[in-house]
């Protein structure tokens, strides 16, 4: 398992600390955090709980995030700028 | 956009109000003060009328925004040393050092389905609050209120079981010196340039907490054409925040939840 995180900037700030599978691009564990707004705050813990098993791929990746956040109203990010944050912990190892 | 516009301006003119409890808690621990957010939100019911509460923090409090984590986020030790209280808000947004601010929370059960519009709404009293006060305010989207360029109020909602709760803080002085001191920046560097930065971006009204509170207060009236019914906790709200503050607000499951 590696760790791995990034910190993007959005319209606000997105923290992402990952636990992934190295050989196989599967995520573990993931953490978000930042000073985003998300309506309603319950869909964090959803998406976390849904990403795990996903393999870090933009499509795969996107395809979750769309899918959670679709009864969601999310300020300071969106899904293409959230698949950018969690991507990118694998361009910081 | 236009278009979009007016019919903004027509909905968030639209919600009237009879009657607005008004509560002034005076000064409060930062546990204690987020406990009661949440306990009147929850006692409020589909029969009550809306609650605008007035408050400070004693001792001065660190918040972070829900989606916040504590550690990455705020010097613990510093603000333990310091005589700071810490907590996480129910809200979202950043990390706030509340000391020389007025806030205000405001709790309805009748908003603005639309997140901006019910931002615009709640703001506008503080706008008028703050233009009343000598200065020429405006909102900015989506939960800022400015003065000059200048971020002298920022806002935060939540929405549980159709009952809306914002909290928002109105600077009446600022210390960027002392609040970089307790929040995590990533070198001294830095923290010297995102002081000077924050200079450019915040400022305080310079105004008594009791003359914005007056004026705030009026402002929620004139607004939502509604008479302000100045009211005290009753022993369940005082009971159950006291509860809520030992069993959740001063817990590390919650505010180290990230």
């Amino acid at each position: 398992m590696k760790e791995a995180h990034n910190i993007y900037k959005s319209k606000k700030l997105v923290k992402i600390s990952l636990e992934y599978d190295e050989d196989s691009k599967i995520i573990n564990s993931i953490t978000i955090t930042g000073d985003f707004f998300l309506y309603p705050e319950e869909t964090l813990d959803e998406l976390e709980v849904n990403l795990i098993g996903t393999k870090l791929g933009k499509d795969e990746i996107k395809q979750k995030i769309e899918k959670c956040l679709n009864d969601s109203e999310a300020f300071g990010f969106d899904s293409e700028s959230l698949t950018d944050a969690i991507l990118g912990c694998l361009k910081e190892n | 956009m236009k278009e979009r516009k007016k019919k903004n301006e027509r909905e968030t003119m639209s919600f009237k109000f009879s009657k607005i409890r008004t509560l002034e808690t005076g000064y409060n621990s930062g546990p204690w003060n987020m406990a009661l957010d949440e306990v009147l939100m929850n006692c409020i019911n589909y029969h009550s009328m809306p609650i605008l509460r007035i408050y400070g923090w004693r001792p001065p409090t660190v918040s972070i925004g829900y989606f916040q984590s504590m550690d990455e986020e705020v010097d613990i030790k510093r603000c333990r040393q310091m005589g700071f209280d810490v907590v996480r808000r129910i809200t979202g947004g950043g990390a706030v050092l509340h000391e020389s601010e007025l806030t205000f929370s405001f709790i309805t059960n009748v908003y603005p389905k639309n997140i901006m519009e019910s931002y615009n709404l709640i703001c506008d009293p503080v706008v008028i609050c703050i233009n009343k006060l000598g200065f020429n305010s405006k909102f900015v989207p989506l939960n800022d209120i400015i003065v000059d360029g200048k971020k002298v109020s920022g806002n935060a909602q939540t929405r549980k079981k159709g009952i809306l709760l914002q909290h928002g803080t109105i600077l009446l002085n600022v210390n960027l010196e002392k609040m970089f001191s307790v929040l995590k920046v990533p070198s001294e560097k830095v923290k010297d340039k995102m002081i000077d930065d924050a200079k450019e971006r915040v400022m305080g009204l310079n105004k008594p907490f009791d003359e914005v509170a007056y004026n705030l207060k009026e402002s929620f009236s004139d607004k939502f054409g509604a008479e302000i019914v100045v009211d005290n906790l009753t022993t369940k709200e005082e009971e159950c925040t006291k509860k809520l503050t030992e069993e959740k607000y001063t817990s590390d499951k919650w505010n180290l939840k990230r």
